[in-house]
């Protein structure tokens, strides 16, 4: 939108600054935008305001239902795959027609009626993306407010031609049996939407006054700025907040690949199930020990990093600390599926241990495989924790240490305290702070472990110890079971404890540091 | 003639005095700096007293002077704990590099614990020869290419735009952004989201849902704002436009964090196999190497099938060949992060400390 402010009919050229009438530029600059911000504020307060939101919020709507695919108006076959969205009908043609190759070899069915509906899925969702751009520029002064009518009005009108063409090609399939015609909820949906706000967009033109010809094309700053930021909130919505309307997963009796509706309806089943089934409860029982156990033992031994920083600033040599650190954090940077490697290319049959300790020193049994027994899981689980995350961690301590005052040390010095004693008096109290941040970030994460981790070094034997809460969502929704009704449960439960633990460890951080975490 | 020599004395005196002052600055000024390049172990520190005396006492003297067994047996397992240290972290690297390069028979054998025996560069080849290995690496450097670069960008740009205090509702949709960083619907309805959208088996699933970083996006915000405000004024004032100021002023300016959240985007990228392991399970050719790489590794020895040894070979010796390729796999993983990163440790250290400042 930011283009609207640099149309060449603008009368104050910028950069003209050379011109010796023009000399307080910058006062004139201003008091035009103080204009500028008076009459945006003006147009407001006026009714069409009210009008110009209804049609913003239901462009919002018109936008998202685009990747909707159960609000998509060109599904007007049942074999048309229920999983495509309009966006996805307008930008392949072959979505469309995937399951009717055969019949269009063959000539049973004529292309024309999906060379029709795609062209309608075209001209809808450019139509759709016109009005949307159209009633995004409405946001400007009553300049820009008249070109956007020429936008919005037409975007919408071929928005509901195209549908339109949806609905021909619709008639046209209906005689022919093979393809299964039906209107899908979208075609009315959208054919509502869209004329609503093409009479909206009719009525704010005939209600905006007309623009003075010589007003320039401004937009507020905080519109424009709006504008801009309006593409990545739409992102964030659709991939954080969406989510969310997943969550109705939990109340229904789904089962994958199937269509929801509601005489699926399952109520608080799979809640009660949850405490009331017996297999259920020991599973959750069992994983919520694993799970806090994991977190605990992180917690306990979360002072590592910590006393290996101390040790670490003990160190004269200086090559030898750089070369110490950097070594140490490497582990940090590669993914969980590669320490499982690393893991197996010691720990299994044929790895390290097992070749030099068994078979060349005979100080074990050879061919023993670390990885497939159950005995020691959670500690063998945390040390993997600490060789990848030990080094890392340590180096905001390191640079805490960095920041403590100097003349602490030298005045502890001049004291008579010893080594330890500087560490005890001087250096702990300086990072103590950072810890307890770091603390209570783990306090307020202990139910989220992580997925990765233990997927990767999962198997048969070891599975009643290692299934933490990520890893049973996983297990018992997308692995083998496809239960996905009680995985959302115990997923929701879990984000919903995981959000209020953070915000205790929030309040409590205020209460003790006088600031928040976040 | 005493007279004389009194006031050679005198002068001669003066002289070493002044010469003695002036080593002394020279001292001073060098211990000033020592202190500051030797932040943790001050050895020289500068005592003055009520009356404005200053005397230098050296610490090193005076450690020497009182240095106690104790101090040496910490100095020896100080150092002691630190190399076993890096040698646990650095050796599997080591070992796995060593295996790839060694004759797949040794390997079997359990020959090759500390030295490569057998040279041989076969398993890369063989590697190579395993149909989706190149379509996954690809798929890897194309998603780290591209996936990092949006990221960037928009992160960027959108820390660019939360500075800006006339933003229509910005202290809401700044929420709005940075709630997400500690809420998430859950993995399952994650995944059925991306499903509803039609990602599930495209590899713009890779891209599109990572442009929007919020924790990037805070750390961009929280360096833009240390950049001083008059330097966009006075573009303001020239009449340039957001988008103008944005990439002529803050772009150049932020480049060093921008460095930061490349090289952690890049490393997440690359690393990353949970979007690749639940999106792309129709999909082998989307898949990317750590998926791949997972799926060999769970797979465990039947890997002979992809080798491409034909029946003729003696079963174990094609066991072998899996096993070493399992890890030449690994070793072709971790090649890019290995040479990456001790040139990019800096931004590394950088950029967790910019996340403390935050918290």
């Amino acid at each position: 939108m930011s283009e609207e402010t640099k149309l060449p009919d603008r009368e104050p050229v910028p950069g003209e600054k050379t011109d010796p009438g023009e000399k307080n530029t910058p006062e004139k600059k201003k008091s035009e935008k103080m204009k500028v911000r008076y009459t945006g504020e003006g147009t407001n307060k006026e009714p069409a305001a009210y009008l110009f939101a209804c049609q913003r919020i239901l462009a919002l709507l018109a936008f998202f239902f685009i990747f909707i695919p159960s609000f998509n108006p060109a599904r007007i076959s049942e074999n048309i795959r229920n999983s495509i969205s309009l966006f996805t009908s307008a930008v392949s043609y072959s979505s469309i027609v995937t399951n009717f190759s055969f019949q269009l070899e063959r000539g049973f069915i004529d292309a024309g009626i999906f060379y029709l509906l795609y062209a309608g899925a075209i001209v809808t969702v450019l139509g759709i993306i016109a009005a949307g751009v159209g009633i995004c520029m409405s946001l400007g002064n009553n300049r820009v407010k008249h070109v956007s009518f020429m936008v919005t009005i037409p975007g919408s009108l071929a928005s509901l031609v195209g549908l339109t063409l949806i609905y021909f090609s619709y008639v046209q399939a209906s005689a022919v049996k093979e393809i299964g015609a039906m209107i899908p909820v979208g075609l009315p949906a959208y054919a509502i939407l869209m004329g609503v706000i093409l009479v909206l967009g009719v009525i704010t033109l005939l209600v905006v006054p007309k623009a003075d010809p010589a007003e320039d094309f401004e937009m507020h700053t905080k519109y424009q700025l709006f504008l801009m930021f309006l593409p990545f909130a739409l992102l964030t919505f659709v991939f954080a907040y969406l989510p969310l309307w997943g969550w109705r997963y939990a109340f229904f009796h789904y089962k994958p690949g199937e269509v929801l509706s509601m005489d699926k309806w399952a109520g608080s089943t799979y809640f009660v199930q949850l405490l009331q089934n017996s297999a259920t409860r020991r599973d959750i029982v069992r994983v919520l020990g694993n799970t806090l156990a994991m977190s605990a033992l992180g917690i306990i031994t979360s002072w590592v990093p910590l006393a290996f920083a101390i040790l670490l600033a003990e160190i004269g040599n200086k090559t030898f600390k750089r070369f110490v650190q950097t070594f140490t954090t490497i582990p940090n940077f590669i993914s969980w599926v590669l320490v499982y490697t690393i893991a197996f290319t010691i720990f299994s049959t044929e790895g390290f241990i097992s070749n030099f300790f068994g078979s060349q020193l005979g100080w074990i049994k050879p061919g023993t495989n670390y990885l497939m027994s159950d005995s020691h899981t959670w500690l063998k689980m945390l040390a993997w924790g600490m060789w990848k995350g030990t080094g890392w961690s340590a180096i905001i301590y390191i640079a805490g240490i960095s920041g403590i005052d100097q003349q602490l040390y030298e005045a502890a010095t001049v004291d008579g305290a010893g080594r330890f004693q500087k560490i005890w008096h001087v250096t702990i109290p300086g990072l103590m702070p950072t810890f307890m941040v770091m603390l209570l970030l783990a306090v307020a994460g202990a139910l989220s472990n992580g997925l990765d981790q233990y997927l990767v070094f999962s198997n048969q034997a070891n599975m009643a110890h290692m299934e933490v809460l990520d890893l049973y969502v996983y297990n018992i929704g997308i692995g083998s079971k496809g239960n996905i009704p009680l995985s959302t449960v115990v997923g929701m439960t879990k984000s919903i404890v995981s959000i209020v633990l953070f915000f205790m460890a929030n309040t409590i951080s205020k209460l003790v540091r006088g600031e928040s975490i976040v | 003639m005493d007279d004389e020599r009194i006031t050679n004395a005198e002068e001669q005196s003066t002289s070493v005095m002044s010469r003695a002052e002036r080593e002394e600055q020279a001292e001073l000024e060098r211990i000033e700096q020592s202190q500051k390049e030797k932040a943790f172990n001050p050895r020289k520190v500068t005592i003055v007293d009520a009356e404005g005396n200053e005397t230098v006492v050296d610490m090193r003297k005076k450690a020497k002077f009182r240095r106690q067994p104790g101090d040496v047996i910490f100095y020896i397992l100080d150092y002691a704990f630190f190399a076993l240290f890096t040698i646990l972290c650095i050796f599997p690297f080591y070992y796995l590099f060593i295996n790839t390069i060694s004759d797949p028979d040794m390997v079997s054998r359990g020959a090759v614990n500390f030295i490569p025996k057998g040279f041989t560069l076969s398993n890369y080849q063989k590697m190579f020869a395993v149909s989706d290995m190149w379509q996954s690496v690809i798929v890897s450097i194309l998603r780290t290419i591209l996936g990092t670069a949006t990221m960037v960008v928009a992160s960027g740009f959108v820390g660019y735009l939360v500075t800006k205090e006339e933003m229509w509702h910005r202290k809401f949709f700044y929420r709005f952004l940075v709630i997400t960083m500690y809420f998430n619907a859950g993995l399952i309805p994650w995944y059925m989201n991306m499903q509803m959208l039609g990602l599930t088996n495209h590899f713009v699933a890779y891209i599109i849902p990572g442009i929007v970083a919020p924790y990037n996006i805070i750390l961009v915000k929280t360096y833009i704002e240390g950049i001083p405000g008059e330097l966009q004024e006075s573009a303001y004032m020239d009449g340039a436009s957001h988008m103008t100021v944005f990439w002529k002023i803050i772009w150049p300016l932020s480049k060093p964090i921008l460095a930061t959240i490349a090289i952690f985007g890049a490393v997440g990228n690359w690393n990353s196999f949970q979007d690749s392991l639940l999106l792309m399970s129709n999909e082998p050719k989307l898949r990317t190497l750590q998926h791949v790489l997972y799926v060999y590794m769970n797979q465990a020895s039947d890997v002979t099938s992809v080798t491409g040894t034909g029946a003729g070979d003696a079963a174990a010796r094609s066991v072998a060949a899996a096993k070493t390729i399992k890890y030449t796999i690994s070793m072709v993983s971790i090649i890019p992060i290995l040479c990456v990163y001790p040139f990019m440790q800096q931004y590394f250290e950088e950029g967790i400390m910019l996340g403390a400042v935050k918290g």
